[in-house]
């Protein structure tokens, strides 16, 4: 008997859930499980908190002054410090981008990692000492530093990684307070609107700089390598067969950008941002060959010449979704393991140095994989709606969840429908926002009311 | 009643679910896919539900008249919304037999269509189960009980868990067995669910605590 096609349909879609569910349930439980009393401690001053420190004391009109003042400075840094990696890229300061990105990996890894790792070990008195912790917390920094960048690495490896950069970044934002976590979820998504399809938004001309140079943007992504099984010929394409569009012979990227802002030990929070690009690429029709999942020959082929074309690959740095779509060709090629980072660092308490590196592998061309690449940021945001949610109760973290993962199905949907560029965030937060309020609100005091008497439909 | 007991009393809720979950469903992308949505819908339905009754919270718990109304409200909308589910699914199931011409691969078989009405029901089980019952057992994770008004030997929890596991299994078959009925025009299966549900609703809080507590 044949196999149905429902063996096969929504593969992408679930290869990219997967790891964003995996990383909000991660956060949720250290969330819980680290329970900060924020109320007691001091709160962190950070590139999110410049404007305005929150403290429970003020008066509701107060707090949302100062979170919509702090969500608009916040914002305006991202804006400035994308210009600048546009600017940066623009003149190809690669090697230098190149080993700040590392720089920054590292850090993030080895130092908020292991703030989070020795809280645990705090919280649950786990019985090891302090040279061995810090041995083990430097190899799995350095196997991370490695994992992000070169070639060579098991591909499993590069997204546990990429999925842990976003679990500590996200749970170290969830550290702000309140009613700025919730504005400047509400601004990020809305820069992410603008800055992916407005004419002149900075994300927008990051892509079609590295389009028309033909080489990649280096960045942090998750790449969601596809399954393709033996004999489906058409893996990558069900999206757009089930929705109608006709097919072309491009495929199509949404790529997200995102600065990481790190800040020093005190004031340190780091700020990732996505935004959303998307571009398109000629097809290199003459391509064979099949993708496995897990395949380590991760070789980049000079293409340049031989083909037609090349599908602009986007290994974006720091938080790229990148959505590829399907090609005509049969199956897709070896690609190239390459996600450099994209990175813009800030210190919270002064030294500005923000800067935003993209590693570009030199002159290789590469292809895209036609496994869909989400951007590290949009993970770090959604984990945060989550987290936040978490602290309030465990209804409004299912609800949220829910909100948010029908957002990013939404978004999949509409990409392989417009085939455009579209920003992975605002959709997801609208909806987490809305669902958020909307469970607190209304639903919490019936469902318990119901609940608790033991009525039950 | 520390963690092993709520994880247990978790469990007791959604464990065949979950068995459910993983040996059917995860094989195939797309019935996850489907969890999702209808997990989705039944709690719109649910906030549409709470946003109409939240005025009249909290009810007067001394008459039980209040809360008929709200159980047969509630049935009917949700009963409704699995009508609406299933207009949706038609469509669906339109674009996928065109999406099988395509791709030149046979249609939708009998057992993939009841596939997908299992993982909507699983989704309607799941939720009722986690937003009923797992919402409220964060205290079981304590030290300590509470037991239940009806039945003062049995801890609530334990009592709220296995209600959720037959709501469970109720929403999960219910809407396979309404699908059948919907599609093939047997008016008794389309009826039986509507019953069984309502039914069920009212009857859980009052009936025979008496008769089967006597241990």
């Amino acid at each position: 008997m044949e196999s149905s096609i429902l063996e096969s349909i929504g593969v992408e879609i679930i290869g990219v859930m997967s790891p964003v569910s995996i990383c909000m349930l991660l956060v949720v439980l250290i969330v819980y499980s680290l329970c900060p009393a924020t109320d007691s401690a001091p709160p962190i001053r950070s590139a999110a908190n410049l404007v305005y420190l929150e403290v429970p004391t003020d008066s509701t009109v107060q707090k949302l002054e100062g979170a919509l003042l702090n969500a608009l400075v916040f914002v305006i840094i991202i804006a400035v410090v994308t210009f600048l990696l546009v600017l940066l890229y623009y003149y190809n300061w690669t090697g230098f981008l190149k080993n700040y990105m590392r720089f920054s990996a590292f850090f993030v890894l080895g130092s908020m990692g292991g703030s989070i790792f020795l809280s645990i070990i705090q919280h649950f008195s786990v019985p090891v000492d302090s040279i061995t912790c810090f041995v083990l917390l430097f190899n799995f920094t350095i196997v991370g530093v490695l994992s992000v960048f070169s070639s060579g690495i098991p591909i499993f490896l590069r997204q546990s990684y990429m999925v842990a950069l976003g679990i500590f970044v996200a749970a170290w934002f969830t550290k702000l307070p309140e009613w700025t976590t919730w504005t400047l979820l509400v601004a990020l998504a809305i820069y992410d609107l603008v800055a992916v399809l407005a004419p002149a938004g900075p994300l927008k001309l990051l892509v079609e700089l590295s389009q028309s140079r033909d080489e990649e943007l280096p960045a942090l992504i998750y790449e969601a390598r596809p399954t393709v099984l033996a004999n489906s010929r058409h893996q990558g394409r069900s999206l757009e067969l089930l929705f109608g569009a006709a097919s072309q012979s491009g495929s199509v990227e949404m790529q997200p950008v995102s600065g990481n802002h790190i800040g020093t030990r005190e004031g340190g929070e780091q700020n990732v941002h996505p935004e959303v690009i998307v571009s398109e690429s000629t097809n290199p029709g003459n391509l064979e060959g099949l993708l496995r999942q897990g395949d380590e020959v991760e070789r980049s082929p000079l293409v340049g010449g031989g083909l037609g074309g090349r599908s602009s690959s986007s290994s974006v740095g720091s938080e790229y979704s990148v959505v590829v779509g399907s090609r005509d060709a049969p199956e897709i090629v070896a690609d190239e393991e390459r996600s450099p980072l994209v990175e813009s660092r800030r210190r919270g308490s002064g030294n500005e140095s923000a800067e935003r590196g993209m590693d570009d592998d030199g002159s290789e061309s590469e292809l895209a994989s036609s496994g869909i690449k989400l951007g590290l940021g949009d993970f770090i945001f959604y984990s945060v709606l989550v987290g936040r949610a978490a602290m309030y109760d465990l209804m409004t973290v299912y609800a949220c969840y829910l909100a948010i993962i029908s957002g990013l199905g939404c978004t999949l949907i509409l990409l392989s429908v417009c085939r455009q560029a579209l920003p992975a965030l605002p959709i997801s937060i609208a909806l987490g926002v809305v669902f958020y309020f909307l469970t607190r609100l209304l639903m919490e005091p019936f469902v318990v009311g119901t609940a608790t008497n033991l009525l039950m439909f | 009643m520390t963690v092993a007991a709520g994880i247990g009393y978790a469990l007791l809720a959604l464990g065949p679910s979950l068995a459910l979950f993983v040996t059917v469903i995860s094989k195939k992308p797309f019935l996850i896919l489907t969890v999702l949505s209808s997990t989705l819908l039944w709690l719109v339905s649910l906030i549409v539900l709470s946003g109409f009754w939240r005025p009249f919270l909290p009810l007067n718990s001394a008459a039980s008249w209040p809360f008929a109304v709200l159980i047969i409200t509630s049935v009917a909308f949700q009963e409704g919304l699995r009508l609406l589910f299933w207009k949706v699914y038609k469509r669906l199931e339109d674009m996928l037999d065109a999406f099988a011409d395509r791709v030149s691969k046979p249609r939708l078989y009998p057992t993939d269509k009841m596939l997908i009405a299992l993982a909507g029901g699983l989704g309607h089980g799941a939720a009722h189960a986690v937003f009923f019952c797992l919402s409220v057992l964060t205290p079981a994770f304590g030290p300590a009980t509470f037991f239940a008004d009806q039945c003062p030997k049995l801890p609530f929890f334990l009592v709220s868990s296995i209600i959720a596991l037959a709501f469970a299994t109720i929403h999960t078959f219910s809407m396979v067995i309404a699908f059948n009925g919907y599609s093939d025009g047997n008016k008794l299966d389309q009826l039986f669910v509507p019953v069984v549900h309502l039914v069920t609703g009212m009857v859980v809080r009052t009936c025979c605590w008496s008769y089967y507590c006597n241990f």
